[in-house]
């Protein structure tokens, strides 16, 4: 389970540099978006290759207003995730 | 300077057709969201929008089967013909001194989406030959115009989410400025297409869930569909012909935030509710009621609610605020027009409609609003806003016509 969810947390780390257009080597998990220069037209951008890859909806919004960080982002992602999958196994 | 009355008012929506029903909609929280379904979206993630329920489609039928005319038209013809009916205006009324004024967001969006699937995916090259007539942004305008023989002066404002109500603030200031002697003005929409959806989709300011402005777990808006259409004509013109006055239409604002695309100013918002409160020539405190702009998306709660702080004071001096999209939808281009209309008719039954939905105040706002059933006021003015991407805002107020 570590593994897998250690690999997931690569994975989307992977997928945030891509869509974000930032170098993965210069992401940390505690590295603000901002300070990252990840803008709302990324974030998009972002959401749009979760959708794709994992099949989760997550609108700008509420959901989002609390995300400063790498690892903010990673698990509100992580957590819609399994959430999804838990939907569809169901 | 003129001053300006409306004495009709119509409306499609997905509460049904008529401004009866949409008012009936809203005062009672009853919501036309319902589950749509686009077939040339696979795996929709959004599964619901204000649509038009089938038996207003029904009760349309014929006039959808129009071959020059995208439903965005067939929507403004039918709301226009209540309004003209309501103010009981005769062939005599139009002519050169009756203007059209009305706007939409995306003009023909099921002609182009059908033409673009034809096209691109079919690879047909025999499309609807009537599509470019159908899909212009002034199709709407254009098919009023021609259904009362108006022949003033017409625009078609295209400004997002604010088309409808600056269509109508246009109309006002053209009245009072004594260009025209009376205007039919609105909104009409007809987005709820599979293209049209996926792409506000792919924007990601829609909710999965249920539309809920200013609560603390709103999570996006919910789309829809419909058009609002007013009379508005000047005092003299309506007096002259003895026509029935269901208001005045005093005041409107319009300002552009020149910053951001996507996300709304604060100050230019309550500088545009300003602005309506100077030209009506009124204090914050003789407004009962604002119909808000309430989307229901994070951006727009917390600088609506800033903005009408600034205005109308920290504790908001006891005016009554709420949003009735989670009823009718966000209509876009005909959201302006449709909420003047629930305006009007607010003002006219001194009721504020409720924002269904609501669970909890967000402390992020800390806005109480008129939630989940409707509340009595006392007060002869309205404001209606409108906070549209690209940052265009644009407030109405309607006052009790006093004589």
């Amino acid at each position: 389970m570590v593994s897998k969810n250690s690999d997931l947390s690569q994975n989307l780390l992977e997928l945030v540099a891509r869509e974000g257009m930032v170098d993965i080597s210069e992401i940390k998990p505690e590295n603000r978006l901002e300070d990252l220069d990840i803008q709302s037209a990324d974030f998009v951008m972002i959401l749009m290759a979760l959708e794709e890859e994992y099949g989760v909806y997550i609108s700008v919004d509420n959901e989002l207003s609390d995300v400063e960080t790498v690892q903010d982002l990673l698990n509100l992602a992580q957590a819609k995730i399994e959430e999804h999958q838990k939907e569809t196994n169901a | 300077m003129n001053r300006v009355v409306l004495t009709g008012m119509g409306a499609v929506s997905a509460c049904g057709l008529g401004s009866d029903a949409l008012w009936a909609a809203v005062v009672d929280g009853q919501s036309g969201v319902r589950p749509v379904n686009f077939s040339n979206i696979s795996n929709q993630r959004v599964g619901q929008a204000a649509a038009l329920s089938s038996e207003t489609l029904e009760a349309l039928g014929e006039e959808l089967a129009h071959r020059m005319r995208d439903p965005v038209a067939v929507y403004a013809v039918r709301a226009a013909r209540e309004a003209v009916a309501q103010a009981g205006l005769e062939a005599d009324d139009f002519g050169e001194t009756c203007g059209v004024i009305i706007g939409s967001g995306f003009g023909g969006a099921k002609t182009l989406d059908d033409n673009y699937m034809a096209f691109g995916v079919e690879s047909k090259m025999r499309l609807d030959p009537m599509a470019i007539p159908k899909i212009m942004n002034n199709a709407s305008a254009s098919w009023v115009s021609i259904e009362f023989g108006a022949t003033g002066p017409l625009y078609a404002p295209s400004s997002a989410c604010s088309s409808g109500s600056q269509a109508i603030g246009l109309a006002y200031q053209m009245l009072k400025a004594g260009a025209i002697e009376r205007c039919l003005a609105g909104g009409s929409e007809a987005c709820l297409v599979g293209g049209v959806f996926r792409v506000w989709e792919l924007l990601r300011v829609m909710t999965a869930d249920k539309n809920r402005p200013f609560s603390k777990d709103r999570n996006g808006m919910t789309l829809g569909e419909g058009a609002g259409i007013v009379v508005l004509e000047t005092l003299d013109s309506a007096k002259a012909r003895g026509a029935n006055i269901l208001c005045e239409l005093v005041g409107y604002g319009t300002n552009s935030d020149a910053g951001d695309l996507l996300r709304p100013n604060p100050e230019r918002a309550s500088a545009c509710m300003q602005a309506a409160l100077r030209d009506a020539g009124l204090n914050p405190s003789d407004v009962g009621y604002v119909n808000t702009h309430g989307t229901g998306t994070v951006a727009n709660d917390v600088t609506e609610v800033c903005a009408l702080r600034a205005v109308f004071g920290e504790d908001l001096g006891g005016v009554r605020v709420s949003s009735t999209k989670p009823v009718h939808g966000h209509a876009l281009g005909a959201a302006g027009a449709i909420e003047c209309v629930v305006a009007v008719q607010a003002l006219r039954h001194q009721m504020a409609p409720p924002t269904i939905n609501f669970n909890e105040v967000d402390p992020k706002i800390g806005l109480d609003p008129v939630a989940n059933s409707a509340c009595a006021f006392d007060s002869r003015a309205v404001m209606s806003n409108s906070l549209a991407f690209g940052g265009i805002n644009a407030s109405l107020i309607v006052a009790r016509f006093d004589g």
